[in-house]
């Protein structure tokens, strides 16, 4: 009996061998408006096991110690020798000068035992100010994203204040209802996005997109086709125009597919980078494929301009009107304020909500 | 009352077997007892009988040839009842070691794999299984032509040169998640207590 007893604490010995400490680094520059207040990567570990399995589980405590009101920031989240890049975003913020917020990183990386010691690199990939002014350096294009959340939420809260002065609490809070009655109702399926040689693919047939028209959109989408099979379409490619009198340097396409059953659902972005200038075509081809995890028959596709980047580096977005005149409210996502407002107003009721629209 | 010599040695007494002194005695009895008498008689007739009858035999019988035949014949007559006769099934003894050892085995490889092999790869591996089992209809063939995001109620992947990064938040599911043909694939996550709404995403390089 007190060999299987040895046996046994020699597997759970063997085994701990295996799980060790996790080297990190968090590199904030010195002129950074963000300082890191304390740190906590307590459940974090690296484990071998044929390749080294990192989890990074931390928690960052930050503080904004610029002048500025923080909208968002972008953390970028690395291991060397490990595939691509992560980051972590939170869009939501309003963080005056002073005053601190958490940000929650729960990252889980694969990367080769020949690399090294196990290590995880966190830096500062952008902060938005509320006067979109921005800091860091983008490696992650992380400001386009960062700037379209902050559009987004000045489009949502302008409207929410206009219904609220409008119609008062209940009319405000039946639009909060609405809001929430959609995000329920909204249905997405698991996906994957192989890029390169995606003219390759076991296609069946080509398919038309047909593009929803917002008229306000700066530029004009048609004539775009993909390539579709069994629970995969690839390749698309599509003609544009720019019907604004500024130049445009990137534009972002949402891609809609509908199922045999009827049922619609944003399968993927299409973004774009590309000059355009007024009145100019051009013509944008994806050499990637988009896999359902799930099988689907594609009955049709459809499409429209979600973001427009100007030259200057403003950007186009939908407003509310347009995206309630079309049937797009049922597919586009809420906006991540939305989603924030919306939550406020659940947990802490209609006063709550009021007081936080009134906040900016 | 005159007590009879015992069956056995009048017997010997007939064949002329006994010892001297004994054979005396034997034949003093008989003389006086009628019973003894008629039985040594008796014994001494089947004795001359037996002899007669051996006169009968064969003079050349081979007696070891005899023997052999018989005894081969006693052994036909045991293997075909044996024939005949319905046979209890013996069941092989199982020893506990080589199962054990068997046992220890398995536990042993079972464990290595564990240790290290990561459970990505045997997802693939799988998945290889799989498809070969299905004559290649289902998998996933486009996953060896480049590098692969992905975006599922569990989070957010990519899967590139043989490494792999996910991102989740805890045991939060996503309330949305998408992908972008230039390669990348995010979740948004909702703070159910507080609101603040989290972005993951993975890039690839």
């Amino acid at each position: 009996m007190s060999k299987k007893i040895y046996l046994a604490l020699a597997i759970a010995g063997a085994a701990s061998l295996h799980a060790q400490a996790l080297n990190h680094k968090i590199d904030f520059p010195k002129d950074s408006p963000v300082s890191l207040l304390s740190e906590d990567f307590g459940n974090s570990n690296a484990t071998a096991r044929g390749a080294n399995l990192i989890e990074v589980n931390a928690a960052l405590s930050l503080r904004n110690s610029g002048q500025k009101r923080i909208r968002s920031m972008t953390l970028m989240v690395s291991t060397p020798d490990a595939a691509g890049k992560g980051s972590v975003s939170v869009p939501t913020l309003d963080a005056g000068p002073g005053e601190t917020f958490s940000i929650h990183i729960g990252t889980r990386l694969v990367r080769p035992l020949t690399a090294g010691n196990p290590s995880v690199e966190v830096t500062i990939d952008g902060v938005l100010f509320d006067d979109l002014s921005f800091y860091g350096p983008d490696l992650l294009h992380s400001q386009r994203s960062m700037i379209r959340w902050e559009l987004e939420a000045q489009r949502d809260r302008k409207y929410f204040k206009a219904l609220l002065a409008a119609s008062g609490p209940e009319g405000l809070g039946k639009e909060m209802l609405s809001s929430l009655a959609r995000q329920a109702d909204s249905s997405q399926r698991g996906v994957q996005m192989v890029r390169g040689r995606a003219t390759n693919l076991d296609a069946e047939r080509e398919s038309q997109f047909a593009f929803l028209e917002i008229p306000e959109s700066p530029v004009e989408v048609s004539g775009g086709v993909a390539r579709i099979g069994a629970s995969l379409a690839g390749a698309p490619r599509f003609e544009v125009r720019n019907r604004s009198n500024r130049a445009v340097r990137h534009l972002e396409i949402a891609w809609i597919v509908k199922d045999q059953q009827g049922r619609e659902f944003l399968a993927a972005s299409m973004p774009a980078d590309m000059t355009l200038v007024p009145n100019q075509s051009g013509q944008v081809a994806q050499d990637a494929a988009l896999r359902f995890d799930r099988p689907i028959s594609i009955q049709s596709m459809s499409g429209f301009v979600s973001s427009v980047e100007f030259a200057d580096g403003s950007q186009w977005i939908p407003s509310r009107g347009a995206l309630d005149q079309t049937r797009l409210h049922q597919l586009v996502a809420p906006s991540p304020e939305e989603q924030r407002l919306s939550q406020i107003y659940i947990k802490k009721g209609i006063q709550a909500l009021i007081e936080e629209l009134k906040k900016f | 009352m005159t007590r009879h010599v015992m069956e056995t040695e009048l017997a010997l007494y007939a064949a002329g077997d006994l010892p001297f002194w004994r054979g005396t005695l034997v034949k003093f009895h008989v003389r006086r007892c009628d019973e003894c008498r008629s039985l040594v008689e008796a014994l001494r007739m089947d004795r001359q009988e037996l002899r007669r009858s051996a006169d009968d035999m064969p003079s050349d019988v081979d007696w070891d040839r005899l023997a052999a035949e018989m005894t081969a014949n006693i052994r036909v007559g045991l293997a075909a009842g044996e024939c005949v006769t319905p046979r209890e099934r013996k069941v092989a003894a199982i020893s506990w070691r080589p199962m054990a050892i068997a046992a220890g085995l398995v536990v042993l490889l079972a464990g290595a794999w564990w240790l290290n092999i990561p459970r990505s790869d045997t997802e693939t591996i799988g998945r290889a299984l799989h498809s070969i089992a299905t004559g290649g209809r289902a998998g996933s063939p486009q996953e060896e032509r480049g590098p692969v995001v992905g975006a599922s109620p569990s989070g957010v992947e990519l899967v590139e040169n043989g490494g792999r990064m996910g991102i989740a938040q805890g045991g939060l599911e996503p309330v949305m998640f998408s992908v972008s043909t230039q390669g990348s694939a995010s979740a948004r996550y909702v703070d159910q207590d507080t609101g603040q709404v989290t972005i993951t995403a993975t890039y690839v390089q």
